[in-house]
């Protein structure tokens, strides 16, 4: 009975997003032509891995991959949730991949959620799981998620390219978010930071929280950077240290940034024994205060990295206007409000400050409701 | 002094106590608690204490949960539906009350009609159809509705019917009108149905349920005092919103229209039409790419969706004492009020007698509305053809000349006579679209050029299309004009122009150029009618071209609208199916001369350089161009961004932006009227509109600080009780006299109310703010279309049959749908057979369900949910408890109403909801279960082993249900082990064929027996059918009952096919046979062992007699006499006995015969006592009858005389 009309789509480009508004509004897709020209055609194991998740957590949801992996139909259910949950992510992307769209379908879905996701814990593409613990997990707050509940534990940690790290995530249930409005960045008031290392010298940690603070040390004297040596099993398959550091305004924003280092995969690294040298502690230190300095200087409430989930939380309130800030649009960024535009019809007014060099965004939420939630 | 006052005291008379009546006892009463304070007050401090926290209780469950209602413009009109048995006088009412608010008589009631019933509210009355879909349609739009009861005769089941339905889909306010009043001969009579119907309509609603009494007829119409009581409630409802209501736009059609190229009819009748629907919109805002479903229909894309102008706009809000006759408006295109009458196939436009003065000023009941500073194309014609002296038809042959300068062609005068007048009607009909496309275009200067393109193709469109009319379409006319007693009456065939503008629009921007000629032309054809609009009309003309020319300059100075652009693209695709399409077509064209992966970069623009597998991050660091923070003079160049640095500065940064916000604002909405201040100074006439947040910005130039003085505000709100918004839902009102109450009472305990409130508010006047501040286009794109806005829906390939039934008496009703709502899928829900419905429901009997806007059909199981959470079918629905149903179909949200029926038709006596329920949640995986009980035989028997066959049919069926439990009927346990192995005992059969298939190994605590049977109680899943069906009542004539799937009992019914029966289900006498048992036979060996104790003792009886037994004694002399002495003094014992006995019982004889005798007496006296106090009351009662009859006789006689 009834025939399902697929939204049509082309390319793996926001295939997370895509798959994650199309959840979210219920609109099944179609995905074609995905890395259809690539020497490796179709779905990478990441992209496979989320849609194993997403089944994971949701009912009667239906996945279909052609032969090749070049074609995509995705007809989501209803999101479940559940408790004891274990996701072994692979260890194509970092867990970090995996959280951007759990965080938000877990809180739509029917019974709180609460899950173990396995594999790489930090890696330079995707924001690490230190950054989710001290930046997104505020952010949600301030869209009215209640903070018992909301949670992220880091079990092991585990760097590229072998992973072996695992987290547990637990995500309460809404019924709906609550508008904000969200334009007063104001002023850096405390650093912190975690910086991380497995299998590696805890000396490195050391070294980088030194170079940090060299930096920040003329700016702020509320600077704390915490170490978190892991050694043995909780550390992992393979060596690897990083930092992740986030500045917190007067005003509640998080700033954050993050890098890890590691040796890279073997599938793009080319051979294994052949070890490319690590970027030093101390450069990776500097590197990383830079980037948070430079975050700071671009303004706006969020980081860049969190520019899209802003405007997905904000897309997704009820019918009132939210009004955000953020420093420069990103690609990323653009397309999720493209995005946003083509699955929930919601669009954004967005106006450059040109005095701060930031935009401020506004629109009217599309009043989404947890529908799976059960009426008691 | 003492003097004064002594007289001042004389002077007044003294208050006298009434002496007697019911009001003496009360007056004592009272008194007597002001005597004696103490009595009055409690002794007890425990029962003072439950007293307050019962109070306190009380009025904690009073209080709502604030919802904030976001409807910010001037409200639709409400809905107030009339509803009743037939022949119970609904049209006649709305007739009445029409009549008493607009002074026209109605004809007939068809459709919704919108009346102005005052200052600021508008109401459209509609007629609820008889049938039951109707009615459920109806219930989902009705804001108010009036209950028609038949005094006379009494509730009928629709009234029921209509208010289970109501209550389900969000329970409106309802008033009952009782008519037929004046049947009733007998004034007590009267009086006492009154009363009744009043107490039983209490008990359906509230106590105190408003019931309205028309006491009759006067010249076929209704008393005009009572309809005027009625209005005045009605105009005087508060309504609340309804939570599916506030968040799911709809509209309620009052017109309709088929747009269907004629052609394509005449082609083929049954094609696909197209259609428009128009109706206020309703609920919440209307984005542009919502589906719709249309109740009986089904659901639709909507292909166009327009703002129109009011029809029916409000009065000014110019101040006015009252409304003025001229101003009270109505409209009703389907019954023929107002302008324009509906008729099945064209419209006609009609204008009252004395409107038609072609007034300088006023030209409002054409439907449109001056602009105000300068006059319009369409306009100034009408003006010049208003001001004309000449009649008519000189003036027509007059004009004809200037057409025959164009075509020359046509020379007969025949024909030159009727196309001049086709043209000049033509043109001034034509200033309806013509006025419209100027008025957008006006808006349009000053707005992102995005949707100027659209609107001002449109106008082309538009204008083309006319003039392509009067070039083309002489043979065949648009309007056909009649003189009609006087009265200019013109009949446009049906829905011509309005394709023609469609098709164009369909087609937009590919023949630009060609319209802006063709606009030219029709000008200058204007223009030589009326010299004096030349220049306007030209200025027009270079308008338009003019901003083709410089689209790109003018925006670019605008910086939102361009990152705007840059992110949504140019010309905003619509969101759905557009998708990559521009980029697939770029490709096509590069594909042979680019690298593979080049070819998309191109096609997008600005940021999207990315193709389009690009890998997806959200994490975007750029390393390369990190500056050196090390360096002292970059790092200081941030120093404003810490607490380190300038505190002002950086606040500057903050307040900066917001300043400009501000800034923004006043520069559009420069015309916000204020309003604060008189409502401040404590009047609580106090009008609040959507501007009103807006006031004393030029004052205050910070938002920040306006919003505390609004949350202020709303502090301010939430103390007064005065009825203050006169736009708004009373809920609120009602939530704040509450709060005031309880101010007074506790003011701390409502803290946490007030707050919300506040929150409320605040939000609520931030979303005005904010969106206040954007221009209308953009407004648009992101709120949607505001409620209360006229709508024009196009509805595309629309089954045909909605036009050939359709059916004005029948009103439409257009919902939106919600996120996710289109799907189909397993909803559970709550659900109660209604106590009226005769029989309970069967599962996977079809049932007729109506949720959200929805009429489906669909088979729900019902089940119920065990003490360990399982969900357990039931075959039928409890008697009278709630139980589960899960059913397939277009899912709602969870804590929707519904409504289930099984028999649409109407001559069902019964009542005809058959179970209310509501939803609970999505559950696909709700595992419905039932119980299955394996019965098997033991074949072979070990020791505790056992073979069992007939439970299983295979082997494999074994190896599913091993470990299960088994039981015999005795009670005992076992379990399944694994499939009999041939070993063991499952022999071939003799005849040298396979083992057997299907027998079990078991195991069980004890040895069972050959005749012991051998149960497995297991559950298995039951299957929800993927079934539902909708209901396209719309879709068939209305007197059709529409036919779904049918009930197997109605189907049995059809085919006379009796109802099959098991036979092994039916209940057969028990017989028992009396269970013979052997003795307890112990060996010898084992007697001889046993303990004394333990031996048997009770040997039993011989057949024969023993030896001992058998042998004769013989006594002695003396020993029979001791014998016989024996036996004479047991004797003697016995008698003794016996006669005590005897004497006992006789005694108690006595006594009952004694009771016996005195019962009787006390009746007989009682008897005698009854009759004697008949007889006295039959005396007193005689007395009366007799008074009674003198005093009637007396007035009779009077009036004979």
């Amino acid at each position: 009975m009834g025939k399902v009309s697929y939204k049509k789509l082309r390319g793996s480009q926001n295939l997370r997003q895509r798959l994650l508004l199309a959840t979210l509004s219920a609109t099944p897709i179609q995905i074609e032509d995905i890395r259809a020209n690539d020497m490796l055609p179709g779905l990478l194991p990441h992209e496979v891995s989320l849609l194993r998740l997403l089944e994971k957590i949701s009912d009667d949801c239906l996945v279909k991959i052609n032969e090749t992996g070049t074609k995509l139909k995705y007809k989501p259910g209803i999101l479940m949730g559940g408790r004891h949950l274990v996701h072994d992510c692979g260890v194509s992307r970092a867990i970090g991949y995996f959280l951007e769209p759990l965080i938000v379908l877990g809180l739509f879905s029917k019974k709180p959620l609460s899950i173990r996701l396995k594999g790489i814990t930090s890696d330079s593409k995707d924001p690490c799981v230190d950054t989710f613990r001290s930046t997104t997990l505020p952010l949600l707050k301030q869209f009215g998620v209640p903070s018992e509940g909301l949670e992220l534990k880091i079990e092991s940690r585990g760097s590229p390219p072998h992973g072996g790290g695992e987290v547990l995530l637990s995500v309460p249930i809404i019924q709906s978010l609550m508008a904000v409005t969200w334009i007063d960045e104001g002023m850096v008031k405390r650093i912190r930071g975690v910086t991380f290392s497995t299998r590696v010298s805890h000396q490195f940690e050391d070294t980088m929280i030194h170079a940090a603070r060299g930096i920040f040390n003329r700016l702020l004297p509320d600077v704390r950077i915490f170490t978190d040596h892991r050694a043995g099993p909780q550390a992992g398959n393979s060596p690897g240290y990083g930092i992740s550091l986030v500045a917190e305004t007067t005003s509640g924003c998080f700033i954050s940034a993050d890098t890890a280092v590691s040796y890279a995969r073997v599938d793009d690294g080319g051979m294994e024994d052949e070890r490319q040298e690590l970027m030093p502690p101390e450069d990776v230190g500097e590197q990383i205060a830079s980037v948070l300095l430079q975050e700071i200087e671009q303004g706006g409430v969020v980081d860049t990295t969190h520019q899209g989930l802003l405007f997905l939380l904000c897309a997704l309130c009820p019918q009132d206007v939210s009004k955000i800030r953020v420093g420069k649009l990103l690609p990323h960024g653009i397309e999720i409000l493209r995005l946003i535009r083509d699955f929930l019809g919601v669009k954004f007014v967005i106006k450059p400050d040109p005095s701060t060099g930031t935009v401020i965004l506004k629109c009217v939420g599309s009043g989404l409701k947890n529908l799976s939630r059960k009426s008691s | 002094m003492a003097k004064i006052s002594n007289i001042h005291e004389q002077s007044h008379k003294p208050h006298r106590l009434r002496q007697a009546g019911p009001s003496k006892n009360t007056k004592k009463k009272k008194q007597h608690g002001g005597e004696d304070e103490k009595s009055a007050t409690l002794r007890s401090s425990v029962k003072a204490k439950k007293l307050q926290s019962r109070s306190v209780e009380k009025e904690q469950r009073k209080l709502h949960v604030p919802t904030i209602e976001r409807n910010y413009g001037e409200p639709p009109p409400f809905v107030v539906v009339v509803h009743g048995p037939p022949q119970v006088g609904k049209s006649l009412l709305i007739k009445c009350l029409v009549k008493h608010y607009t002074k026209h008589h109605l004809q007939d009631v068809q459709g919704p009609i919108t009346i102005v019933s005052g200052k600021k509210r508008r109401v459209q009355f509609v007629e609820c159809p008889n049938d039951i879909n109707g009615m459920i349609d109806a219930a989902k739009f009705a804001d108010l509705a009036l209950l028609l009861i038949d005094g006379s005769y009494g509730f009928e089941m629709e009234t029921f019917e209509f208010l289970n339905i109501l209550q389900v889909h969000g329970f409106p306010k309802i008033m009952g009108v009782l008519t037929h009043l004046d049947k009733f001969k007998d004034v007590k009579k009267l009086k006492k149905t009154k009363q009744r119907l009043k107490h039983r309509f209490w008990t359906e609603i509230y106590d105190g349920a408003k019931l309205f009494y028309l006491s009759g007829l006067i010249n076929g119409k209704y008393v005009k005092r009572e309809v005027h009581n009625l209005a005045r409630f009605i105009s005087v409802m508060k309504f609340h919103p309804l939570s599916w209501r506030t968040s799911h736009p709809y509209v309620l059609v009052d017109r309709f229209e088929d747009v269907t190229p004629p052609e394509r009819v005449r082609v083929n009748n049954k094609c696909d039409r197209n259609v428009t629907l128009y109706g206020y919109l309703r609920g919440c805002n209307l984005k542009k790419g919502t589906k719709v479903h249309i109740a009986g229909v089904g659901d639709y894309d909507l292909a166009g969706v327009t703002a129109l102008a009011d029809p029916c706009p409000l009065p000014s809000a110019a101040k006015k004492k009252g409304l003025r006759d001229k101003e009270k408006l109505f409209y009703a295109p389907m019954s023929g009020l107002g302008d324009l009458v509906y008729d099945k196939d064209a419209v006609y436009i009609n204008i009252n007698d004395h409107f038609v003065q072609y007034s300088n000023v006023d030209n409002k009941n054409e439907g449109m509305t001056s602009k105000g500073k300068d006059l319009d194309v369409g306009e100034a014609l009408v003006k010049s053809l208003q001001n004309t002296k000449y009649s008519i038809d000189e003036k027509l042959d007059k004009s004809s000349i200037s057409y025959f300068s164009r075509n020359a062609n046509i020379s007969s005068e025949a024909q030159n006579d009727a196309q001049g007048n086709h043209e000049a009607l033509e043109q001034s009909h034509s200033l309806e679209p013509n006025i419209l496309g100027e008025e957008t275009d006006a808006e349009d200067l000053d707005s992102s050029e995005s949707s100027d393109q659209d609107e001002a193709a449109q106008k082309d469109a538009v204008v083309n299309g006319e003039s392509g009319n009067s070039d083309e379409e002489y043979g065949n006319p648009k309007e056909q004009v009649e003189f009609h007693e006087g009265r200019l009456r013109r009949k446009a065939m049906f829905g011509n122009d309005i394709d023609d503008k469609d098709l164009k629009d369909s087609d937009e921007g590919s023949e630009d150029d060609d319209d802006v000629d063709d606009q030219s032309f029709s000008d200058s054809e204007f223009s030589e009618e009326n010299g004096d609009d030349l220049e306007r009309n030209e200025e027009d003309v270079g308008n338009v071209s003019k901003w083709k020319e410089s689209l790109v300059e003018r925006t670019i100075p605008k910086q939102n609208t361009n990152l705007m652009q840059l992110v949504y693209g140019k010309s905003a695709p619509s969101p759905i199916n557009e998708g990559q399409a521009d980029s697939e077509d770029d490709e096509s064209d590069d594909e042979f001369f680019k690298l593979k992966g080049e070819g998309n970069k191109k096609s997008r623009e600005g940021f999207d350089v990315e193709n389009v597998d690009a890998d997806e991050c959200s994490k975007f660091t750029n390393y390369s161009d990190l500056k050196k923070w090390i360096n002292e003079e970059i790092c200081e160049s941030i120093r404003d961004r810490f607490v380190t640095g300038d505190w002002s500065k950086a606040a500057q940064r903050n307040q900066l932006s917001t300043a400009t916000v501000v800034d923004d604002e006043d520069s559009v909405s420069g015309d916000f009227e204020d309003l604060e201040t008189g409502e401040k100074h404590g009047s609580h006439q106090r009008e609040e509109s959507g501007n009103g947040a807006m006031q004393e910005e030029d004052e205050l130039e910070e938002g920040q600080r306006r919003l505390k003085k609004l949350a202020l505000r709303a502090k301010f709100d939430a103390q007064y009780p005065f009825p203050v918004k006169l736009f708004h839902y009373s809920y609120e009102e009602v939530d704040e006299k509450n709060e005031a109450k309880f101010h007074r009472g506790q003011a701390n305990e409502s803290g946490y109310f007030d707050k919300l409130k506040e929150e409320i508010e605040i939000r609520k006047q931030r979303n005005i703010a904010e969106l206040n501040d954007l221009d209308e286009e953009i407004r648009l794109e992101i709120e949607g279309f505001q409620t209360g806005t006229y709508l024009r829906l196009e509805l595309h390939d629309v089954p045909f049959e909605m036009v050939e039934h359709f059916d004005p008496c029948d009103p439409i009703l257009v919902g939106g749908i919600g996120l996710g709502e289109e799907n189909v899928g397993y909803m559970q829900a709550r659900l109660k057979r209604h106590r009226w419905h005769r029989k309970v429901l069967k599962t996977k009997d079809p049932v007729i369900l109506s949720i959200g806007w929805r009429r489906y059909q669909t088979t729900p199981i019902y089940a119920i949910e065990d003490r360990n959470g399982r969900h357990r079918m039931l075959k039928y629905t409890p008697e009278h408890m709630h139980c589960l149903a899960t059913f397939w179909g277009p899912l709602a949200p969870p804590n929707t109403g519904v409504v289930a029926v099984q028999n649409l038709a109407n001559n069902q006596a019964s009542f005809r909801v058959t179970a209310t329920a509501v939803v609970l949640e999505f559950n696909h995986a709700a595992k419905i279960v039932k119980k299955v009980k394996l019965v098997g035989h033991p074949c072979k028997i070990f020791k505790k082993t056992a073979l069992i066959m007939n439970m299983f049919t295979s082997d494999l069926e074994v190896a599913r249900f091993e470990g299960a439990a088994v039981r015999t009927v005795s009670g005992i346990r076992g379990q399944v082990k694994k499939a009999a192995k041939e070993e063991i005992g499952n022999h071939p059969t003799k005849k040298g064929g396979a083992p057997r298939e299907g027998i079990a190994r078991c195991t069980f605590e004890d040895r069972i027996l050959m005749s012991d049977i051998v149960f497995l109680r297991a559950w298995t899943q039951v299957e929800v059918p993927n079934f539902y069906n909708p209901l396209t009542t719309a879709l068939q004539p209305r007197n059709k009952t529409w036919q779904g799937m049918k009930t197997m009992a109605e189907l049995r019914r059809e085919h006379n096919l009796p109802i099959p029966v098991n036979k092994d289900s039916l209940y057969k006498p028990i017989e028992r046979k009396p269970k013979k048992f052997n003795p307890l036979v112990i060996p010898k060996s084992l007697q001889a062992a046993l303990p004394f104790e333990s031996k048997p003792k009770n040997i039993p009886s011989r057949r024969r007699p023993t030896l001992e037994r058998r042998r004769a004694v013989v006594m002695e002399s003396d020993e029979r006499r001791v014998h016989a002495l024996v036996q004479q003094l047991r004797l003697i014992t016995n008698d003794k006995v016996l006669n005590s006995l005897k004497n006992v019982a006789l005694q108690m004889k006595k006594r009952k015969l004694k009771k016996e005798q005195e019962r009787k007496k006390l009746e007989a006296e009682k008897a005698k006592d009854e009759e004697l106090s008949k007889k006295r009351k039959r005396e007193i009662r005689r007395e009366r009858y007799r008074v009674q009859e003198k005093l009637k006789k007396k007035p009779r006689r009077n009036s004979d005389a």
